[in-house]
């Protein structure tokens, strides 16, 4: 994006939302471009939102970020350079550049570094931060010819990266990739001497447009896809299985197939943090277990599930596969080397990301997963990433047995050695409860999701309370599930958001979850804040069939009514207070 | 209008969206509230990106209305 293109972005006319997104960026150099690339960036990347921008002081970063005032703005983004670690690393000062000077400046960077540190720390307690490292070259102050690095210049380096490494941590701040930022912005094409002396804006145009670009997709920090749906041939392997046979289809550098081996590499990554695998595949399925079966394959077949192997169309393949998983075409990524199948799932599946496998391409192959990573990344896994798949093979069995088994859902139930913990800490960590809040819509109250700060905001405020459910069962632990925010208003509870993970269906989790409630809070009444969406029928149905009408916008439940229709519960449960 | 005239109109308005035309033909620094020093540097930053040139800032006081604007980007456009 150039400035003109950005300008005549933010020429058009804001939408008018109720609430709209904050942003303060804090950099210690004037903003000027980088304020115009970020609000055009922003705009592009979140049209429907209406985007406010302020920004700090100028010359005082660690100062703009400590009088921040977090009430007031939804997310920081932060733009770090040499000169906010000391003025003598960048061009504006004179304070001397002599070799005796040297140990001064690393000493006193390390100092600036370190406030920095805690007033980012504090900060990223009431809002998410976005944090960009220096990005400039660093001046040729050092002793040593520029093409050698020296003592004190990788003394900064190494400043730097434990730095990122350390605001990183956890999920609060966000410190934008200089690699991805590398292959956007050349070294050579960044800093402006001429604006940085005469206007003091240190970034090239481009450079400024490249950096704001990657600020704005943190900020945007987009959901992650659940699952992965792969075709086999030429695609997982190199090789029709049909017609090489099990030993002839390959992934290795001597056949030279080896970009399918990085691929199962890559997809058996994916799985060890959490995201969904399974096979669509037109194949002969015992053939199929047989190649899963040797010895080198890369991607186990633990980490795939299902496995779709028939020669019936891709997009009913597909259609199966989601169903098992309980997940919507838009969360979910298909891969075929076949444009002709990627074509006849896309058009089942208009929402779905759907990919031609770029076979023989190597670099096209590369750029993939790179793309995949896009799709997949998130910032921290979490125990319900290592297990989701397990509790998915779990629901499946727990199906299966309760159809075999041919008793009432009681005697089923009553045998399934379930066990339920209430946890009702507020943990500001807690991203799996936040997660939750903000991708789950089948079993959710009213679909209202949450922003980072509204998040911090309920967490911090006195009245409000915040339920978590674990549950397990003899077919394996399901993790965090659901999750209930709300307020006690004396003998009253409003319930705000109320979701549940679509794994936890038909468990009577829910009912347990209100009888906790009414207990926990010894409350009479139970108000919700339900509104109806295209997708919580499920949680529709269970009122109804809990209170026997369909709820509307006062829906309420009352202990008594609650003590007399509730259905037997079986599970063992445990109360964690916070 | 010629075609340079054109580019130039639309550097001045994705800067000073509030003009029409006619008004940025007339546009000073005398006439235009909104043309302050952060405008000038943008309004630099857009006509080196659109001509390819470089404008140095030290020009900037010369740069004080549309005409010498459209006088500078002639001399300097031809020269390069």
């Amino acid at each position: 994006m150039n400035l003109v293109e950005a300008l005549e972005i933010l020429k058009k006319a804001a939408l008018e939302n109720e609430h709209p997104l904050r942003v303060v960026l804090a950099c210690g150099f004037t903003p000027l471009h980088l304020q115009t690339f970020l609000m055009a960036h922003l705009r592009k990347r979140l049209p429907q939102q209406r985007v406010e921008l302020k920004t700090g002081l100028y010359g005082d970063l660690a100062g703009s970020i400590e009088r921040l005032t977090a009430s007031k703005s939804d997310v920081l983004a932060v733009v770090i350079e040499w000169q906010d670690l000391d003025p003598r690393l960048g061009m504006r000062s004179l304070g001397g550049w002599r070799t005796t000077d040297l140990p001064d400046i690393v000493k006193s960077a390390t100092e600036a570094a370190t406030r920095l540190e805690q007033a980012l720390r504090r900060a990223s307690e009431s809002i998410p931060i976005c944090v960009c490292m220096p990005t400039l070259p660093l001046p040729p102050l050092f002793s040593t010819p520029t093409q050698r690095a020296g003592e004190y210049e990788l003394q900064l380096r190494q400043l730097v990266g434990s730095f990122a490494a350390s605001i990183s941590r956890g999920s609060s701040i966000r410190v934008l990739n200089s690699q991805r930022l590398d292959e956007s912005s050349p070294m050579h094409a960044r800093l402006d001497v001429a604006t940085d002396l005469m206007a003091g804006f240190p970034y090239k145009l481009p450079h400024a447009s490249a950096v704001a670009e990657l600020l704005a997709a943190l900020i945007q920090n987009p959901t992650p896809k659940k699952g992965l749906i792969t075709d086999l041939d030429d695609t997982l392997w190199a090789g029709i299985l049909g017609e090489a046979g099990t030993e002839g289809i390959s992934w290795n550098i001597e056949q030279h197939t080896h970009m399918h081996g990085l691929y199962q590499q890559f997809l058996g990554s994916l799985a060890s943090a959490g995201a969904l695998i399974a096979v669509a595949s037109k194949n002969d399925r015992a053939l199929v277990e047989k190649a899963f079966e040797r010895r080198d394959m890369i991607l186990s077949k633990e980490n795939v599930y299902p496995f779709e192997v028939h020669w019936s169309r891709k997009s009913e393949s597909v259609q199966r596969i989601l169903k098992t998983w309980n997940v919507g075409p838009e969360a979910v990524v298909f891969i075929d080397d076949s444009p002709m199948e990627v074509a006849e799932v896309k058009a089942t599946f208009q929402e779905m990301e759907c990919i031609a496998f770029p076979n023989n391409d190597y670099q096209a192959i590369w750029d993939l997963l790179k793309r995949l990573r896009d799709f997949f990344g998130k910032s921290v896994i979490s125990e319900e990433d290592a297990i989701r798949l397990k509790s998915i093979r779990g629901a499946e069995i727990l199906r299966e047995s309760r159809d075999a088994a041919g008793g009432t859902l009681d005697d089923f139930l009553r045998s399934s050695e379930s066990s339920i913990q209430f946890a009702f800490g507020k943990q500001p960590g807690d991203n799996r409860a936040f997660e939750l809040i903000n991708k789950t819509n089948q079993f959710n109250l009213n679909g209202k999701r949450l922003s980072d700060a509204a998040w911090k905001t309920f967490l911090n405020d006195p009245a409000t309370f915040l339920m978590t459910v674990n549950y397990q069962d003899k077919f394996g632990p399901l993790g965090k599930i659901a999750v209930v925010l709300g307020t006690v208003e004396g003998k009253k509870l409003r319930v705000g958001s109320w979701v549940m993970s679509c794994r936890a269906f038909s468990r009577r989790i829910e009912h347990q979850s209100l009888k906790q409630l009414f207990e926990k809070f010894d409350a009479e009444e139970i108000c919700f804040d339900y509104v109806a969406t295209p997708r919580n029928g499920p949680l529709q149905e269970f009122f109804a069939g809990l209170l026997g009408v369909a709820p509307d916008t006062s829906l309420r439940c009352s202990r008594a009514d609650f003590g007399e229709k509730s259905p037997s519960l079986f599970h063992r449960v445990e109360v964690m207070n916070g | 209008m010629d075609e340079m005239e054109n580019r130039l109109v639309r550097c001045f308005s994705s800067v000073f969206p509030d003009l029409s035309a006619e008004q940025i033909r007339a546009a000073s620094v005398e006439s235009v509230p909104a043309w302050d020093s952060l405008a000038a540097v943008t309004l630099v930053a857009v006509l080196q990106e659109e001509f390819g040139l470089q404008i140095s800032l030290m020009d900037l006081p010369d740069l004080v209305s549309f005409v010498a604007v459209e006088k500078y980007v002639r001399e300097h456009n031809s020269a390069s």
